[in-house]
């Protein structure tokens, strides 16, 4: 139904999304989930052509809508959108916020507008706040019309982006229950949410959106429970970063130090455990691996801090030839290492340029 | 990390406070260097001193080994923490920790 490919939407100082390929089926419910600034909304302001792509095509039904010469507004009734903010007209009251676009753009008379607005105002639970003003109304309640105006336009896909999020708490529900409904009627939609729970309720897919694209695309299940790739297992554990890339035997040693202490500050790690950290690094990177590594090297080093379990984690990646550390004749810093661990594994690897791999739980 | 010294005639008690570690640690050897000249006792107070590494560790070793020659070498006032790293490395069998 749309299929995009090698999508790319750059503005002058970033470049949310680099190289979009996916594939969206009539049907599909897709939560669209993933860390802030990663091109979310960008991708469905894509889809209907709010944003201009810099490179890249998307098709919907066959026909090419980045095509200059596509009809985009042909394509755009096939598609509704519903925003954050509402965008309601505030000078019109319910019903014919509802019925504008169907008049004028569908050619329907205003009767029938009329009964096809209350029917659609009545799924949303709203009926009888037909003849009210936006600015009467809760912001749950102009959300909800905001559906319904969408529907009006008897779209095939719909794209939400946000749609809870300028929302108080207590009406999140009410727009999830109609939204849920809207994925029960086959509809196809997708929808940017910051909500996981919901996520993972609404969807048959979700887009986990990172690194300058659809970074891992699979089912709830698979996203939630088992996720597989590094950046997906971050965000969906709660896990808390602090990573660098060290590529000269001089690097800054006591800037490093009082970033760890402030990434421990800053993520509630306990002082005892992150001095634990600061001290298998020193002892690993400082005094074991460093002085073995060639001239030129490239030590990948990211302290992982999970929330949930208050566990901390450090992982070292470094090119060149295998080398377990563990070998190393260094036997004080090593037993200093395992001291503050509660294991160091080894494994050789092959992805990225890096071949060696050391990972250190922290006790 | 900062070094305090005080000589009381033979006996030389240096206080470091912070962090010995890969870029403190030659600072401490420096100093010890200069002052070998002339004490017979050795006394290093680890009241305020906060992290010990391993190149902490090889400092004191060189002077314990410096010390066994011309006099005694005690540390004093240290902390669990690094206690814990006395003892896993088996330097509370090489130093005289009082």
């Amino acid at each position: 139904m749309i299929k995009i490919s090698h999508l790319k939407k750059e503005y002058p100082s970033a470049t949310p999304l680099r190289d979009v390929n996916v594939e969206i089926h009539k049907g599909d419910v897709i939560s669209i989930i993933g860390p802030s600034g990663t091109g979310k909304s960008t991708l469905i302001r894509c889809i209907n052509m709010l944003e201009t792509p810099t490179a890249g095509e998307i098709w919907v039904d066959g026909e090419c809508i980045t095509d200059k010469k596509c009809n985009i507004n042909k394509i755009r009734q096939k598609m509704g959108m519903v925003f954050q903010s509402f965008n309601l007209f505030n000078h019109m009251n319910v019903i014919e916020n509802i019925m504008a676009a169907p008049v004028d753009l569908l050619g329907k008379s205003k009767q029938e507008a009329y009964d096809k607005g209350i029917e659609l105002l009545r799924t949303v639970g709203l009926a009888d706040k037909a003849f009210n003003y936006p600015d009467v109304l809760s912001g749950g309640q102009k959300q909800r019309v905001a559906i319904a105006r969408t529907l009006a336009m008897e779209p095939e896909i719909i794209l939400l982006d946000e749609p809870t999020s300028a929302l108080d708490p207590t009406m999140v529900g009410e727009v999830q229950a109609v939204i849920k409904d809207l994925a029960k009627k086959g509809l196809t939609l997708m929808i940017v949410t910051h909500e996981m729970r919901f996520a993972r309720e609404i969807a048959n897919r979700v887009f986990y959106m990172d690194d300058g694209g659809v970074y891992e695309d699979g089912t709830p299940e698979q996203i939630f429970d088992n996720p597989q790739r590094e950046r997906t297992i971050r965000f969906i554990k709660h896990l808390k970063v602090f990573e660098k890339l060290i590529t000269s035997k001089d690097f800054d040693f006591i800037g490093f130090n009082t970033e760890l202490e402030e990434f421990g500050r800053r993520n509630q790690v306990p002082q005892k455990t992150i001095y634990r950290g600061g001290s298998v690094f020193e002892e690993l990177v400082m005094q074991c691996l460093l002085p073995n590594l060639e001239k030129e090297f490239h030590l990948n080093i990211a302290f992982e801090y999970a929330q949930g379990t208050e566990t901390l984690s450090m992982s070292l990646k470094y090119d060149g030839a295998h080398f377990d550390v563990r070998n190393t004749p260094n036997i004080v810093s090593l037993a200093i290492a395992e001291n503050a661990s509660e294991s160091i594994e080894y494994t050789e690897m092959d992805a990225d340029g890096f071949t060696n791999l050391v990972s250190v739980k922290i006790k | 990390m900062t070094i305090e010294k005080i000589l009381d005639g033979t006996r030389l008690t240096v206080a470091i406070a912070g962090r010995l570690d890969t870029t403190t640690a030659p600072q401490l050897e420096a100093e010890l260097k200069q002052s070998y000249d002339g004490t017979e006792k050795l006394v290093l107070d680890f009241a305020a001193l906060e992290y010990l590494s391993s190149a902490g560790l090889r400092v004191l070793l060189a002077a314990q080994k410096v010390m066994n020659k011309q006099g005694e070498m005690v540390i004093r006032n240290v902390n669990e923490t690094i206690n814990e790293i006395f003892e896993v490395t088996g330097f509370v069998d090489i130093l005289t920790i009082e």
